[in-house]
């Protein structure tokens, strides 16, 4: 399968040199964008995830990349293949891809950043197992197994082979995240080149300039010997993840010191009153949604957990205290996620009634008899840290009056929850999640063979694994739709919303990353390669 | 005098080994450690291999030990957040933008603040005092990134004349300069005016103005003088304090000074940074009562020999 590329005809690179030697030196275009995280240690993706420094998404080039639309393309790789029995993905690389140092981009440089990973502790580890299913992982991560027998191998300079423990149909959506290190250096510095702009080469659209460590502010600049798909369209792109908070941003905005600033809850009606034609909104591919420990009471009895998935009213609780934070949430699936589907999404209404009647048929009438239980969240920042309070203030309201049922809230730090949640300390949770990859599996696979919820359903696992498995994509969405109705009929979870992102955009911006999708939409916060590479600015 | 110096030097070193076990023994009684940060948690046997990498694996008195046996050589480790680095070097370059701040804040505001106590003294229950105490009161009260966000919206979006934030040239540094002095400013205003009128309210003041001395000779000449022992006592500590940095001026700034290390350090639990700003932030604060210390007792004997005539 040959993948997408956007790399410019070569009659349109020749007429552009000779309308740059003709004309006069231009001034040098740059971006000044909010960062995320003002901490992280290392500039390497495949190194840390949750403790990376700024992006490291813009300097190194991944296999496979989405564009705004969610279309897959080729990066790195320039076509893919399935083997028969679905186990073998072999990945073909483009050409002449080089380092920001001269040396050529290799297979080796990929298959020695997953064996890395697999073998010194990497955080993102379970995606690989979990997601990626690549043979032998455990035994590598875990067990200590030698990393060579990793299910990855470079069959030659350009041609990568993996290997998974099932059929993985999805894997090139998987591979997104695979980034290459570049292991000419690694092998001279070890892990700390990529803390040191000097020793830090790049194999992405960009290269760093400068590195300031007290905030992981970052100035990238176009990386003069790329030459793949999607090179940047700017010189420059200044990186300040102290803008990154909205109450200092937004004044930064106002000032004309930074292009794009996140807008918090108070924000929101000020900008679009003054400037709306500046405000873009994101649905993120995320989901919030009430999690239950099925075998613990009163929660092991579907009765119970069907009131609860009824008596929530979604519309009214994101138009009133989650107004243009969220939207409703009928589906784990948020709206315009491949697989998709409104017939299932539909089914979550609001019947306060029909809540009353299953809670009755519990034993609980009225909410008589029914525990106190508290609900677990995590301490968190953006996006989530915006609606949780509210979204369970809310929530205790409704089941106080529409089930007569009371509910402690409990806040904790993000890994006591997890661990919470893995070891059963609680039997009720609201849990966001976050795509880490566009296909269904993604949000399926958290509850499939217990997961992360114990969820246990043999009907939904047999359906899930079928769905995973199956390389024609209309029968695996098929399949997932018989999944989730298997979790509606036992109300494994109540979904609830879906956050939404809004953000105030400079007019010097444009091009694709800023304007609206087909879906209306404009996903400025995850789609990095592709965001910062389709920005243009006015000089 | 020699002697109250030494033994205020040893009571420093007492402090600082009590300072330096109680903060190891409370960092490392936070649930979690710097291999927890992520999502999900990391296999039992990928998070020991890591633990045994920094020595995180040994009994705790070892590991302090080790840490303090470093200390000594002034060497306070790699920092998890930044590995590339030493504790040391990552701090320095912080240290210099919290250090222009906080120095330049307290130079600017305390004689601000000592002016404008003076005047609230000198024209008691007048509108000068009036007035004096509200800027006093609200330079206490007002929280100091609302301050920011007030200099930020009227200077940098309304006039435009002023940059919202970041740091490097000098101009950038003007608005959190003038947030941060209102602290020192209100602060040194309020110790100022009660410290001047109890001394206005002395008798040999009154025997000043007695003898004919003009208000002028008796202000500067005899009442700031004497009223001059409480403040000591609190510039120094105040000096030390506004150095470290202020972590929502250099928030709502964009500063890249130490204010980020305080939060980031504790977040990401990267004990050696941790240990190191608490080190030296006690060292600081030791060194600085002691320096109030010996000009207090240069500026009023009877304080070293606890009261007694000798």
């Amino acid at each position: 399968m040959l993948l997408n590329g956007s790399g410019l005809p070569a009659r349109a690179g020749a007429l552009a040199l000779s309308i740059a030697l003709a004309a006069p030196a231009f001034a040098e275009t740059f971006v000044s964008a909010p960062g995320e995280s003002t901490s992280g240690a290392y500039l390497d993706y495949m190194r840390t995830v949750y403790a990376r420094a700024g992006f490291p998404e813009m300097i190194q080039l991944p296999l496979t990349s989405f564009d705004n639309e969610y279309e897959l393309h080729g990066m790195a790789a320039e076509s893919l293949e399935q083997s028969e029995d679905g186990l073998t993905w072999t990945f073909r690389l483009r050409e002449g891809l080089v380092f920001s140092d001269g040396e050529p981009l290799t297979a080796e440089d990929y298959v020695f950043a997953l064996q890395r990973a697999a073998s010194t502790g990497y955080d993102f580890g379970w995606y690989w197992d979990f997601a990626g299913g690549i043979a032998n992982w455990k035994a590598v991560a875990e067990e200590g197994a030698d990393p060579s027998t990793l299910g990855v191998r470079a069959v030659d300079d350009l041609t990568i082979e993996v290997t998974t423990e099932t059929p993985k149909p999805y894997l090139p959506s998987v591979v997104s995240l695979w980034y290459p290190v570049p292991k000419h250096v690694w092998d001279e510095h070890g892990d700390n080149y990529a803390t040191n702009v000097d020793t830090i080469v790049a194999s992405g659209a960009f290269t760093v300039e400068s590195w300031e460590k007290s905030n992981n502010s970052m100035v990238l600049v176009r990386n003069p010997t790329y030459n793949g798909p999607w090179p940047s369209q700017v010189d420059r792109v200044e990186i300040d993840p102290t803008l990154g908070a909205p109450e200092v941003g937004l004044p930064a905005f106002m000032a004309g010191e930074v292009d794009f600033t996140p807008l918090n809850a108070g924000q929101i009606p000020f900008v679009e009153g003054r400037m709306p034609e500046a405000v873009r909104q994101n649905a993120i591919f995320a989901t919030s949604y009430i999690a239950f420990d099925m075998d613990s009471p009163p929660f092991d009895n579907v009765d119970v957990r069907k009131a609860l998935y009824y008596a929530v009213d979604r519309e009214e609780m994101t138009e009133t205290v989650l107004r243009n934070l969220a939207i409703p949430a009928g589906s784990i699936l948020p709206p315009s996620y491949p697989g998709f589907s409104e017939e299932i999404a539909a089914q979550a209404v609001f019947d306060p009634e029909r809540a009353r009647e299953h809670l009755a048929a519990a034993g609980y009438p009225n909410g008589e008899g029914f525990p106190e239980v508290e609900i677990w969240y995590r301490d968190q920042g953006g996006y989530n840290g915006a609606i949780t309070a509210p979204m369970l203030q809310y929530l205790q309201a409704e089941f106080a009056e529409h089930l007569g049922i009371t509910m402690n809230i409990r806040v904790m730090p993000i890994q006591d929850w997890m661990n919470a949640m893995l070891n059963r300390e609680n039997n009720l949770f609201l849990a966001p999640y976050e795509y880490d990859y566009i296909d269904p599996s993604n949000f399926y696979g958290i509850f499939y063979n217990g997961g992360r919820h114990h969820h246990h359903v043999p009907e939904y696992d047999a359906l899930v694994a079928a769905a995973d498995a199956n390389p024609v994509w209309e029968e695996r969405v098929d399949l997932y739709r018989q999944a989730e109705q298997v979790m509606i009929d036992n109300a494994s979870i109540v979904p609830l919303v879906h956050p939404i992102q809004m953000f105030a955009v400079s007019d010097r911006l444009s091009g694709p990353s800023v304007e609206p999708n087909s879906q209306g939409m404009t996903p400025m916060s995850r789609l990095v390669p592709y965001f910062y590479a389709h920005l243009e600015v006015e000089e | 005098m020699l002697s109250f110096i030494l033994r205020r030097l040893v009571s420093v070193a007492v402090t600082f080994f009590v300072v330096s076990v109680v903060i190891f023994v409370m960092m490392h009684s936070i649930p979690g450690g710097p291999f927890d940060a992520g999502d999900m948690p990391l296999p039992p046997a990928v998070r020991e291999r890591m633990m045994a990498q920094y020595g995180l694996d040994q009994p705790l008195y070892v590991q302090y030990l080790r840490y303090m046996a470093g200390v000594l050589r002034f060497d306070f480790g790699v920092p998890f957040q930044s590995p590339g680095e030493t504790v040391v070097s990552l701090l320095a370059s912080a240290w210099v933008p919290s250090l222009v701040l906080g120095g330049l804040g307290v130079l600017i505001g305390a004689p601000l603040g000592i002016l404008l106590g003076m005047a609230a003294a000198l024209r008691r229950n007048s509108w000068v005092d009036y007035l004096a105490s509200a800027v006093a009161t609200l330079g206490l009260t007002v929280p100091v990134f609302v301050t920011s966000m007030l200099l930020i919206l009227v200077f940098a979006v309304w006039l435009g004349w002023l940059p919202s934030s970041g740091w490097g040239e000098p101009r950038r540094w003007i608005l959190p300069i003038a947030a941060y002095a209102t602290i020192p400013m209100a602060t040194y205003a309020r110790y100022t005016r009660s410290a001047m009128l109890d001394t206005l309210n002395r008798p040999f003041v009154t025997v000043l103005r007695a003898k004919g001395l003009s208000e002028r000779r008796i202000v500067f000449g005899h009442v700031l003088r004497n009223s001059a022992l409480p403040m000591v006592t609190v510039f120094l500590p105040m000096f030390i304090g506004t150095a470290t940095g202020s972590i929502f001026v250099e928030a709502m700034f964009r500063i890249p000074g130490l204010g980020s290390y305080f939060v980031s350090s504790i977040r990401t639990r990267d004990y050696p940074t941790e240990m190191a700003l608490m080190l030296m932030l006690t060292v600081m604060f030791c060194l600085a009562y002691l320096i109030s210390d010996i000009l207090y007792a240069w500026l009023n004997p009877r304080i070293r020999t606890g009261g007694r005539r000798e």
